[in-house]
């Protein structure tokens, strides 16, 4: 795989940047590529899966619920040390839609007047940033840096949850189907 | 007033050279799935920032889509008889 070659250089570079910044933790991005790390990942969401099935809703809040419990799971394994795991960890639903209606006027407000002007001053560089830090949670006003940081992490932490995910489900769709061994006595 | 935030911002911004924003972006384009970088040399970093953005919209799709998956086996799935066949499933991947 080409993601494991590169591994070995984010860890090198990642050596020598907690060598120059004596106090400072940096968030190691590899541990998401960890078998161990994922293993973990799948016990707790099924642990959470658990207490969703439990509470018995409706389909559409089921779903949400469900990707809920996983960004959840997905920003606790991070154990503290990213803002997106903290961002996530922190908000609550009722807030996280209430802010998203805010968001989606008043994009549209920006798109439709004024929009002509917005564009010429910021390079593209920094429009783009700007983006970025509304899909990583937590970093819209953090440093071009950090927002780095924090998004390097961020997308390998995402690319566990799809393979767990993934993995779930076609456990649970493979013991659905009746071909799952009875539990043993 | 508007000016003077904005003005302030890229001031703090231009402290960052290009050359170091450059090399951030270079390293984060290692992180992208090598089929979105064609060439590895003449990418701007704009580009890889909104490769980058595409490439977490992607991710968010397919969790969306596997919550969906998930949640609709969850309520046909039979987990309180099969508990011990899930885990142990996950555990010998």
């Amino acid at each position: 795989m080409v993601i494991s070659n590169l591994e070995g250089e984010i860890a090198s570079k990642e050596g020598e940047r907690k060598r120059k910044r004596k106090g400072e933790v940096r968030p190691s991005q590899s541990k998401w590529r960890l078998d161990s790390e994922q293993k973990t990942y799948s016990s707790k969401l099924l642990e959470a899966l658990r207490c969703v099935r439990a509470g018995a809703p409706a389909e559409p809040s089921r779903t949400r619920a469900v990707r809920e419990a996983a960004n959840r799971a997905l920003a606790m394994a991070a154990r503290g040390q990213t803002r997106w795991s903290r961002a996530i960890l922190s908000s609550r639903t009722l807030k996280l839609t209430a802010a998203k209606r805010r968001r989606a006027a008043a994009s549209r407000l920006k798109r439709s007047g004024g929009a002509s002007q917005e564009k010429k001053r910021p390079p593209a560089i920094q429009r783009k940033a700007r983006v970025l830090g509304k899909l990583v949670p937590g970093c819209r006003q953090l440093s071009f840096p950090k927002l780095l940081e924090e998004t390097s992490d961020y997308i390998a932490a995402l690319e566990m949850q799809v393979r767990a995910m993934s993995a779930l489900s076609e456990i649970l769709s493979s013991i659905g189907s009746g071909s799952g061994a009875p539990p043993p006595a | 007033m508007s000016s003077r935030r904005s003005r302030s911002r890229q001031s703090s911004s231009s402290r960052i050279t290009e050359e170091q924003i450059n090399d951030l972006v270079s390293k984060l384009q290692t992180i992208l799935p090598e089929a979105r970088i064609r060439s590895n040399d003449r990418v701007s970093a704009a580009k890889v920032l909104q490769e980058t953005c595409n490439y977490i919209k992607s991710l968010h799709r397919e969790a969306d889509d596997l919550s969906e998956r998930l949640s609709e086996l969850l309520a046909t799935t039979d987990m309180s008889s099969s508990q011990a066949a899930i885990i142990r499933s996950l555990l010998m991947q």
